[in-house]
């Protein structure tokens, strides 16, 4: 948890393909806003939880991670790897500008990758930082086991090529703040008002 | 009287806690060599993929297996699994949570259906094993038989393609074993893979939304390696129509385990 208290300097003059360089400013996850939110509250998993898949992951800041640690606030997630040319860094700017709609609500924004080989921790915070990605983001290195159970979790299907790089469906994922799986949008530049929309609402449910 | 009966059923318990432990030992890792296997959709530079050397279950897990799992770990009995990782077909066929039946002796030795993937898979990791991957296992299953049948193996799985389930599964190596060892590849039931979802019906990373029409329309069905291998494209309509809670009346699964362990 650690992580979400890290206050890193962005730099501006990151470029992410789509355009869209994002500029952030610093903001740790509970600056502005109600501590009681960022504390969470231990509750039981329900049954439907993606929570309920306990494989260990690392973070970008190479922190042992287990999805229930997002429990307490809504989460988007996007899986990707970052070797990617073309597919993955437009699924990260589409998470990106959903970000940056939702006018500072306190959400995980969750890139998981494919490539257990090359997308070390060390690696996905290289990719981070050159994203601009703030500190409510978290990006996961795990085993190819935990990797495609969660892809089968998510409906994301994704296939490595023979030259190391991966096909994959490009979907974001809503989960609830108990981690079930709430809204998801397939496509590159997809029209995401709908996912925008379902995460405001999820934002407000306990 | 009771004395007679009590050594005489301490004999049959023993008998048949020994036959478990020994239908356990006994079920045959087979090694399946280094090979290659070109993927029936083109990928990347269209090389054929190198599969290492790896082992592979002699034949499928069957119910009475699969029984002995349940009992091990009662959070993958019928009634306490998680929907999320088995939807409510899972075990249907099974009498209750730890028994499969009386009625049902004749599928005790039947590839075990039903099971959803996270199942398959939560099995032969308690077996030490793992599940075998699309590639070995299209690389395995494409071995020649050696017995049983007279006609190319591809028409004999479009045969049973067509034919509906049975009423009554029968027992594993009931079909023929191939050069391997391998029983029943084809001809009982399907199987899960451990990367069943890799079959990309849409979004392409390189080549964006075009993907779907790679497997349903015939303008692109130049990009499938084997024209010919009609039952192959089935097998990838198949899991690609799956999810990972699927249980369903054909599909079991075998475990594999890599070279070396």
């Amino acid at each position: 948890m650690k992580k979400y208290f890290a206050v890193f300097v962005v730099v501006s003059s990151l470029i992410l393909s789509c355009g869209k360089g994002a500029e952030t400013e610093d903001k740790s996850c509970c600056a502005g806003k109600d501590t009681a939110i960022c504390e969470t509250d231990k509750e039981i998993t329900p049954a439907e939880s993606i929570f309920n898949l306990k494989a260990q992951f690392k973070t970008q800041d190479d922190k042992t991670f287990t999805l229930e640690m997002l429990t307490g606030k809504t989460t988007v997630v996007g899986m990707v790897f970052t070797h990617c040319a073309y597919a993955c860094p437009r699924l990260t700017a589409d998470m990106v500008s959903i970000a940056d709609s939702l006018n500072g609500e306190d959400v995980n924004f969750l890139l998981v990758s494919f490539d257990v080989e090359r997308d070390t921790p060390e690696r996905l915070k290289y990719f981070a930082t050159k994203s601009g990605l703030k500190d409510n983001w978290t990006l996961l290195h795990g085993s190819e086991d935990a990797v495609r159970t969660l892809s089968v979790l998510l409906n994301v299907q994704y296939e490595k090529d023979a030259d190391g790089n991966f096909s994959h469906s490009n979907i974001v994922s809503v989960l609830d703040k108990q981690g079930r799986l709430q809204f998801q949008k397939e496509g590159l530049g997809a029209d995401h008002a709908q996912t925008i929309n379902t995460i405001k609402k999820l934002v407000q449910q306990p | 009287m009771k004395y007679i009966l009590t050594i005489l059923s301490l004999i049959i318990c023993t008998g048949f806690a020994a036959g478990q432990a020994k239908s356990d030992s006994d079920k045959k890792l087979l090694k399946i060599k280094k090979g290659s296997y070109k993927p029936f959709f083109k990928i990347g530079n269209n090389q054929p993929i190198t599969v290492v050397a790896f082992y592979m279950d002699e034949y499928a897990v069957t119910n009475e297996e699969f029984l002995e799992f349940v009992k091990a770990n009662p959070q993958w009995s019928r009634s306490k699994v998680n929907r999320l990782f088995a939807d409510a077909n899972y075990l249907v066929h099974w009498e209750s949570d730890n028994v499969i039946g009386e009625s049902q002796k004749a599928i005790y030795k039947s590839p075990v259906i039903y099971v959803s993937w996270f199942a398959a898979k939560a099995y032969c990791s308690w077996k030490n094993k793992r599940l075998p991957s699309i590639a070995e296992w299209e690389m395995a299953g494409k071995a020649a038989p050696k017995n049983k049948i007279n006609m190319p193996l591809t028409e004999y799985i479009l045969e049973w393609y067509r034919r509906p389930n049975p009423k009554v599964l029968p027992n594993v190596k009931s079909t023929y074993s191939n050069i391997h060892g391998l029983y029943d590849m084809h001809g009982l039931v399907w199987e899960w893979t451990f990367n069943f979802n890799s079959f990309l019906s849409k979004g392409d990373s390189r080549t964006g939304e075009e993907d779907e029409k790679k497997a349903f329309c015939a303008a692109a069905s130049i990009n499938v390696n084997d024209l010919e291998d009609y039952a192959a494209f089935l097998r990838f309509s198949y899991r690609g129509a799956l999810k990972g809670n699927f249980c369903i009346a054909n599909l079991g699964f075998r475990c594999a385990k890599d070279n070396g362990q």
